[in-house]
């Protein structure tokens, strides 16, 4: 099996060739199908526009958005009013206009949610669509009055030209997100996702995630409303209720619009289902009623229809990558450690009444694997977060490179050359191997360079899925992206945590060599000794918060202060 | 029988078992101790007893009742009480509201604070603005309160002082003499052994020492190998 | 202006009380529940049904009316508990998203999207300030908002179920080991959640816009009440529903600001998540 990804040629000319074949199909559509259907194919074309910015949003970014018709009303309202003022460039350009608005509307909207969780942007996002409603209603849209309908263009203006019009504009917009979804920003999506604090150690600000994601759904909101304006003529309110904000919510929910097919397919459930319920003489609003209790059923039980339909199909390898570090990795000359390259002094916090750390000074020498060891409790993680910028109560210094990083804010302190892993998983389920790896080093990678890094550390090949890679590799494959962005120095907490016993003396052998493969000065907590003796040159020993010892690693190991801290009272060792 | 039973319990995290087939009885009025490095399994030996996570394989035994399916409130009514690792106060709620969740009468709670004066100095505050060791201190007190039969007691030394730690040691010993059945979890191995009847070493996920606690202490090289490796 | 800021303060006090109900909620079961508002008009609509088409007396319909209100709350609540029992709060309360437009569109297909026939429990004026009118209405719900937030503190300061429920809301886990049934004392309470936000619609109703749409809506200005409380401070959610209630009432008096009157609630929720969030924290859980 190759370990590196697919090819330039596939990455992009497979999606060309999609969304050509699509909109060649939407023009067999627009002359085969009946009228009727056409017209119900639009409503179709409207709401996969619509679940495919909902699909960013909730599915990518795990965010509740409740008011996807609040853009579309946006887009729509844009889009009639330039045309009610006859605005140059006409229907494409008003539309492009109206997605752009609705996506600035949604950058004001989100910023007062984006510090809290999503449950907060739930609650503004259905504020404004309530508010959204009744205002519309009173106001009308532009031209609606006095009756001045959406000139469509010229070439499309009948209605299977129009529709035709729709499926290029919908294959165009799933050919964006599609891209959009392998660029760092959706990367930054699902990362953030996942864990916040996984986003913003890997440099990546976190705030910067969640509004380009809000501000690409609004957009697509937006373009919706304005295609919906052009196949009817005029904008009416009862096109853009809360209500059907929240139907199309749960929907993305229950069909999984993060996969553009399944954003696709909800659509045609959105129009298919009130249609059955017509033709078999069920009353339409029946139709909500399905979609809030399939939607009950998707979140209580977390699944949705696209992730269950691609478990059936890749029901043959269920099995999880693991980690593979058998062999002894080749030698190679480890220089000499140097001068301390991240320099921590007097570092103290208090949580409430409890002293955490307190006076805490350790340095890391450049080319050199400094260790950290102390019994639980001792504070070792809490270093960490202290030094990567969690835990802006902490008062001490932190230099790095002679350069003071007091004050700057996680990301700031990733980009400024000092990254760290986490104790927990924090490596998002959605993306490969691969582009987690792009996405945490933050700069050109060659394949090459990726394979040769994951295979060092016995990682799964660049291209499985992380949701099929076991824990223990999961944390490995974060080790080597933060690697590979080529950080003066690197926090490892606990990265043999979830790799069986006999592997962690083979992961010491490699994080040996880091300093002179990569460059990269290691401060690694870990309380396995075995691990620690033959990774660390020197070792620092925390107890109750504060050193116990330091030094170079024969002389703390025989200690015996430390090893009273380490064992608990013993006079026997 | 008034015992607690664990019959070759396997507990599974994540990508694979973290304890594998361990078995042991807790009897009434003695101390077990559990030790072992970090990462050795032994908060989710604990966890799986008391329900917080399942067990894979095997069971786990109340007295006649086998509880392995049964739910944490179940198996906390039949007498079974976990402490967990880190100080688990209420932080919201005052030292008085803690003990008076499991001593139930106000009387029974001026009876636990009796056993703990410095508490009593401090019974309307509440525990978020206590230190370390007092915060621990109504844990122990609280689970006093409830009269358990059984007692998993996980790390209690995490982030104090040692002599914090031996001034509530004493208190173990108490639970035992009352006749509760306890399993300490403890990384002062040898202040814990030396509190203790019986003894359990688990490495990786397996039992590498079942015995007493009087030999182990006697015999270093089991604890070292166990804690240094090589 | 006193006039209009008088007679908002009913809607100001079905919001303190549904307020109250999302705090509670949030505090104690961890779920903004965005059903709670569409549960009481659910219950609501059954009992008008019942009174107008089945001939029950208005009291029995509206006892009814409540008891459904609290019976779907809880069996909402034992869904979440059962099945999401360890799921974070964004996710609990996505489930009352997809239960909200489920009750919105059950209402739609029973009783029709028309505002419904209210027999009024209350009616005609209690007393009058400086000429201005005061409404039975208006003083039932503001004593009543006061009353259920000083009982509901009462309840949770000086009682044992009160003590349980607040240590479940704090450390779930270590509660249950310690024997407090989570799960029913959950059920609990969102019964009677459930039976207040009923209970105080069927009271205002009457006297308001009563669509399903609107009447379900009603949790977005009673979430910026509770917001202002933090979704913990029954006392500030209480005084936030009253002052949110009062506002409107005074903007709806001028004619040209009538659209900032929807946009009050949003407005207030943007307002106090920006001040609220002035700093950055880093979850520790994520």
């Amino acid at each position: 099996m190759s370990r590196a990804e697919s090819g330039p040629l596939t990455r992009f000319g497979v999606p060309l060739v999609v969304t050509g074949a699509a909109i060649v199909v939407g023009y067999l559509f627009s002359v085969g199908l009946d009228g009727y259907f056409v017209y119900l194919g639009m409503s179709a074309i409207v709401a996969g526009i619509a679940l495919l910015g909902l699909g960013v949003v909730t599915g990518s970014a795990g965010m509740v958005s409740l008011c996807q018709l609040t853009f579309a009303a946006v887009g729509a309202w844009v889009v009639s009013g330039l045309n009610r003022i006859g605005a140059p460039g006409g229907f494409l350009v008003w539309l492009v206009c109206g997605g752009i608005a609705a996506g600035l509307v949604g950058v004001l909207v989100g910023l007062p949610a984006l510090r809290l969780r999503g449950i907060n942007l739930a609650v503004v996002t259905l504020g404004l669509a309530a508010a959204a409603d009744l205002t519309l209603v009173q106001i009308q849209f532009p031209g609606t009055v006095d009756g001045v309908s959406v000139e469509r263009p010229e070439s499309f203006s009948d209605d299977r030209g129009y529709f035709w019009l729709g499926t290029i504009v919908l294959a165009l917009c799933c050919l964006l997100v599609h891209f959009l979804r392998r660029t760092r920003w959706g990367s930054g999506w699902q990362a953030v996702a996942f864990s916040e604090r996984g986003t913003a150690a890997a440099g990546a600000s976190v705030r910067t995630s969640k509004l380009s994601a809000f501000a690409v759904s609004a957009a697509l909101g937006g373009v919706a409303g304005g295609l919906l304006t052009g196949q009817v003529g005029l904008a009416f309110p009862a096109s853009f209720t809360a209500m059907q904000s929240l139907a199309l919510y749960v929907l993305a929910i229950m069909s999984g619009a993060h996969l553009i097919d399944m954003a696709v397919f909800g659509a045609v459930l959105w129009v298919a289902v009130p249609e059955l319920l017509k033709r078999w003489g069920v009353p339409q609003d029946w139709g909500f009623v399905v979609f809030g209790l399939l939607g009950t059923h998707a979140l209580t039980t977390g699944g949705n229809l696209g992730t269950a339909v691609r478990e059936l199909w890749r029901r043959r390898s269920k099995e999880a990558a693991g980690v593979e570090l058998t062999a002894p990795p080749a030698e190679v000359d480890v220089p000499p450690p140097g001068e301390p390259v991240l320099v921590v002094r007097d570092l103290s916090v208090n949580f409430g009444e409890v002293k955490a750390l307190s006076g805490v000074h350790l340095a890391v020498p450049s080319n050199g694997v400094l260790g950290v060891i102390g019994p639980n409790g001792a504070g070792k993680s809490t270093l960490v977060d202290i030094i990567s910028g969690f835990l802006p109560q902490a008062t001490g210094a932190v230099e790095l490179d002679g350069r003071s990083l007091n004050g700057l804010s996680p990301t700031r302190r990733a980009r400024a050359g000092l990254r760290r892993t986490f104790q927990q998983d924090r490596v998002p389920a959605g993306l490969t191997v691969g582009a987690y790896v792009r996405f945490v080093a933050r700069r050109r990678l060659s394949s090459s360079e990726i394979t040769e890094a994951l295979e060092f550390f016995g990682c799964p090949p660049a291209r499985t899925p992380l949701r099929r890679v076991d824990v223990g590799a999961r944390r490995l494959v974060e080790v080597v992206g933060h690697l590979l962005a080529k950080p003066k120095v690197l926090l490892l907490d606990e990265p043999a945590a979830g790799l069986p016993h006999e592997e962690h003396v083979a992961l010491g052998a490699r994080l040996r060599q880091v300093p002179a493969r990569f460059g990269v000065s290691v401060l690694l907590i870990e309380h396995d000794l075995d691990l620690v003796r033959s990774v660390c040159d020197t070792i620092t020993v925390l107890d109750f918060g504060q050193v116990l010892a330091s030094g170079p690693q024969a002389e703390v190991l025989a200690n015996p202060e430390v090893l009273k801290a380490y064992m608990g009272e013993t006079e026997l060792l | 029988m008034n015992a607690l039973q664990v019959r070759d319990i396997t507990v599974t995290r994540g990508a694979g078992p973290v304890i594998r087939e361990v078995g042991f009885t807790l009897e009434p009025g003695r101390i077990t101790a559990l030790v072992g490095p970090n990462g050795a399994g032994k908060t989710s030996l604990l966890e799986a007893i008391s329900g917080v996570v399942p067990a894979a394989r095997g069971s786990v035994h109340i007295g006649d009742v086998e509880v392995t399916k049964h739910s944490r409130v179940a198996r906390a009514k039949l007498g079974l009480s976990h402490i967990e690792q880190g100080r688990a106060v209420f932080p919201g709620l005052t030292v008085l509201e803690n003990l008076k969740l499991t001593a139930r009468t106000w009387p029974r709670v001026d009876e636990v604070l009796a056993l703990f004066p410095e508490l009593d100095k401090r019974r309307n505050s509440p525990t978020a603005l206590l230190s370390g060791g007092e915060q621990q201190m109504v844990v122990l007190a609280r689970a006093f309160a409830a009269r358990p039969k059984f007692l998993l007691i996980d790390e209690m030394s995490l982030g104090l002082a040692p002599v914090v730690f031996t001034r509530l040691l004493p208190m173990v010993t108490r639970f035992a003499t009352e006749g509760a059945a306890i399993l300490l979890v403890e990384q002062f191995t040898h202040l814990a052994l030396g509190v203790s009847q019986d003894a359990i070493v688990v490495s990786s996920g397996r039992v590498t020492y079942q015995g007493s606690a009087q030999d182990l202490l006697a015999t270093p090289q089991t604890l070292h190998s166990a804690y240094l490796g090589e | 202006m006193l006039q209009g800021a008088l007679a908002g303060l009913a809607a100001g006090g079905l919001y303190a009380v549904l307020a109250v109900c999302l705090t509670l909620m949030s505090r104690l079961v961890r779920v903004v529940n965005f059903a709670q508002s569409a549960t009481g008009m659910f219950g609501c609509y059954v009992a008008v049904y019942l009174s107008v088409h089945a001939g029950l007396p208005t009291w029995a319909a509206t006892v009814v009316g409540i008891l459904l209100g609290g019976a779907l709350s809880a069996l909402l609540g034992w869904i979440i508990s059962t099945w999401l029992a360890e799921a974070d709060i964004g996710t609990r309360s996505a489930v009352t998203v997809a239960v909200l437009l489920l009750l919105i569109s059950l209402s739609f297909i029973l009783f029709g999207n028309k505002p419904q026939p209210f027999h009024p429990i209350l009616d005609g004026p209690a007393f009058s300030v400086n000429g201005v009118v005061v409404s039975q209405v208006t003083v039932v719900t503001v004593v009543l908002s006061v009353a259920i937030a000083v009982g509901c503190r009462a309840l949770l300061g000086r009682t044992s179920f009160g003590l349980e429920l607040r240590a479940l809301s704090e450390r779930p886990t270590t509660a249950e080991l310690m024997g407090i049934p989570a799960k029913p004392l959950a059920v609990a309470v969102w019964a009677v959640t459930g039976l207040l936000s009923t209970l105080v619609i069927s009271i205002v109703a009457p006297s308001q816009s009563n669509d399903a749409t609107s009447l379900s809506m009603l949790v977005v200005p009673a979430a910026a009440a509770a917001l202002l409380g933090g979704f913990r401070r029954l006392d500030l959610a209480v005084v936030g529903g009253l002052v949110l209630g009062m506002a409107q009432g005074a903007v709806a008096q001028v004619d040209s600001l009538s659209v900032v009157r929807y946009f009050l609630p949003f407005l207030v929720i943007v307002g106090l998540l920006l001040w609220s969030q002035r700093k950055e924290v880093w979850d520790v859980a994520r």
